[in-house]
């Protein structure tokens, strides 16, 4: 299997500001790829040098095997973009702004009409295909924006942060739409703040954070390494951290404060049950639980606010 | 970027406006016409009526080539100016062309392609109001279309820069009001510019509009000569030079 992208001592640099820090990592083709981080962490960077519009300050990153810049059309014709703003046409309707974007892309008038009729059905928007685009729901305008990304058939599709700001059920259907193309064969990168978006959707997880990769793998793997099968969240003062923390000894591989809750990840849950068990006075709440991407998310990027 | 790659981009954008300008032509028509028709008819006949000859001329006719080159540089000027900052600020437009396999060249001179049609288009329609009213002398009037496709240039480009560099829709009105209107009040529209002071005279003969209001008059009353050559070469020159220089700006925008 080859790689579409490859990226080696990545770094991106606006100003002073060092935005990505020298990263390395591949996209293998036909997998879909998560970049989590919080805001500010060098996704949005990375992603526009990949989509060829951003140049790199230094290093090396190949797309399609052909390096990236910002006059690569012959790379950009093979991506599909999903902006995280709204990039709709709002003087145009819902399939003119299919139609206007496949002769960006050159594609003949004839071929991209059938092409947009059936990117409408599929995102169930065909009987609104001529609103315009300012009478849509912002679920809507997803499905629009991600249609109008596969006008082309791309072979790389970029999402950055797609179903931020949506309903449950519009989330569902762009996550359907997302499989399906994974199973014909697009390669996706994906961002997103959700990790339940990225647990379901992602094959392989890069947590990145500060311009940097903090971890890489397999959500599976990801949870294994980081943080272990279960937690137990402890409701206990903070001052009696430090005890509690002394007395489960090596049966935890690693805590974490949350507000109120004191998190602890068990390095052998048998074992932490059973010295929670011999604790003489048992805390106000206890609750033993799955683990999931989430807590990996927070222990390696923090809890401090970022913005 | 080869010659047929641009020219199929920048057709590609062009299209893209043209697109959206037939969803609102009649209230563009409107808000075109009303300042340049009103300004012709008030000052033309009312004051006209007031003022004997001016260069040889009725007062009437001496403005009207004025205000075809006026309407033009407005219609490119507003358009390129609010236009063009809506797309890179309030909409994505500029975002999602640049996400395509288009380039700033090709987008630009899409931009150039689709004001050079709208000062043909606006200046034409001028040209056949000032028509009716019996002021076109000349067969040579026919070449209008040189000085409106160059105004597609010249007031777009910097206008273009403006709308990329401004952080605010007031901005924009410096622009306007400072540079665009006071050239309009003294490139020789309403008064023939050698009664200007010397300094001043040399002054507005720098000014693209100048050249473009005197290349309208000769062509509308058929006074061919020497200026109307030397008209020509300053306005291409002008061209040749602002053309690239909202490349820059531009490139910060979208592809920093």
């Amino acid at each position: 299997m080859s790689d579409v992208v490859v990226a080696q001592g990545l770094t991106k640099r606006y100003g002073a500001l060092e935005a990505v820090k020298g990263i390395s990592f591949t996209i293998p083709q036909g997998l879909c790829v998560g970049f989590l981080g919080p805001n500010g962490a060098g996704k949005s960077s990375t992603i526009r040098m990949i989509s060829c519009l951003s140049p790199i300050t230094s290093g090396t990153l190949t797309v399609f095997g052909e390096a990236a810049g910002i006059s690569r059309s012959q790379i950009k014709a093979r991506i599909g973009v999903v902006a995280q703003e709204d990039t709709l046409d709002p003087d145009l309707s819902l399939i003119e702004n299919l139609l206007i974007y496949a002769r960006y892309f050159g594609i003949s008038p004839h071929r991209a009409t059938g092409r947009a009729e059936e990117l409408l059905a599929f995102m169930q928007l065909a009987d609104r295909k001529r609103d315009q685009v300012r009478e849509l729901s912002g679920g809507m305008r997803r499905r629009l924006v991600i249609a109008r990304a596969l006008m082309h058939r791309p072979e790389l599709l970029i999402l950055d942060e797609p179903t931020t700001g949506l309903d449950p059920q519009a989330r569902l259907l762009v996550w359907e739409s997302l499989r399906q193309l994974k199973g014909e064969g697009v390669t996706i990168l994906l961002t997103t703040h959700y990790m339940e978006e990225a647990s379901r959707l992602s094959d392989t997880a890069l947590v990145i954070d500060h311009g940097r990769i903090l971890a890489a793998g397999t959500p599976l793997d990801l949870i294994e390494r980081e943080v272990g099968a279960e937690a137990m969240e402890i409701a206990q003062p903070q001052a009696d951290d430090a005890a509690l923390l002394d007395h489960l000894g090596a049966a935890v591989r690693r805590h974490d404060r949350q507000g109120e809750l004191l998190v602890v990840y068990a390095a052998n849950s048998g074992d932490l049950t059973a010295r929670v068990a011999e604790l003489a006075v048992r805390p106000r709440q206890l609750l033993i639980r799955p683990t999931h991407l989430e807590d990996v998310f927070l222990t390696l990027t923090g809890r401090g606010l970022r913005e | 970027m080869s010659v047929q790659a641009l020219r199929a981009g920048a057709f590609a954008v062009w299209m893209r406006n043209f697109w959206a300008w037939r969803r609102y032509y009649r209230s563009s028509l409107l808000l075109n016409f009303g300042e340049p028709i009103t300004n012709l008819l008030a000052l033309g006949l009312g004051l006209g009526a007031y003022v004997a000859r001016m260069d040889g001329m009725s007062f009437f006719q001496f403005i009207a080539p004025g205000l075809l080159s006026v309407t033009a540089m407005n219609a490119v000027t507003f358009d390129a100016g609010f236009e063009t900052y809506d797309k890179l600020n309030s909409n994505g437009v500029y975002q999602a062309m640049i996400t395509s396999p288009l380039t700033v060249p090709q987008i630009l001179a899409g931009e150039y392609l689709w004001e050079m049609c709208r000062s043909l288009l606006y200046g034409a329609i001028f040209f056949l109001f000032v028509a009716a009213f019996g002021l076109v002398h000349s067969w040579w009037a026919l070449l209008l279309p040189v000085p409106l496709a160059l105004t597609g240039i010249l007031f777009t480009a910097p206008a273009l820069w403006v709308a990329a560099r401004a952080r605010t829709h007031e901005q924009l009105f410096y622009y306007f009001t400072l540079v665009i209107t006071p050239m309009f009040m003294i490139s020789g529209v309403f008064f023939p510019v050698h009664t200007l002071p010397a300094a001043l005279a040399t002054f507005v003969r720098f000014l693209p509009l100048y050249h473009t209001v005197q290349l309208s008059r000769e062509l509308l009353l058929g006074q061919i000569g020497l200026p109307v050559l030397i008209n020509l070469l300053w306005l291409l020159g002008y061209a040749l030079v602002l053309v690239w220089v909202p490349r820059r700006a531009f490139e910060q925008r979208l592809v920093a």
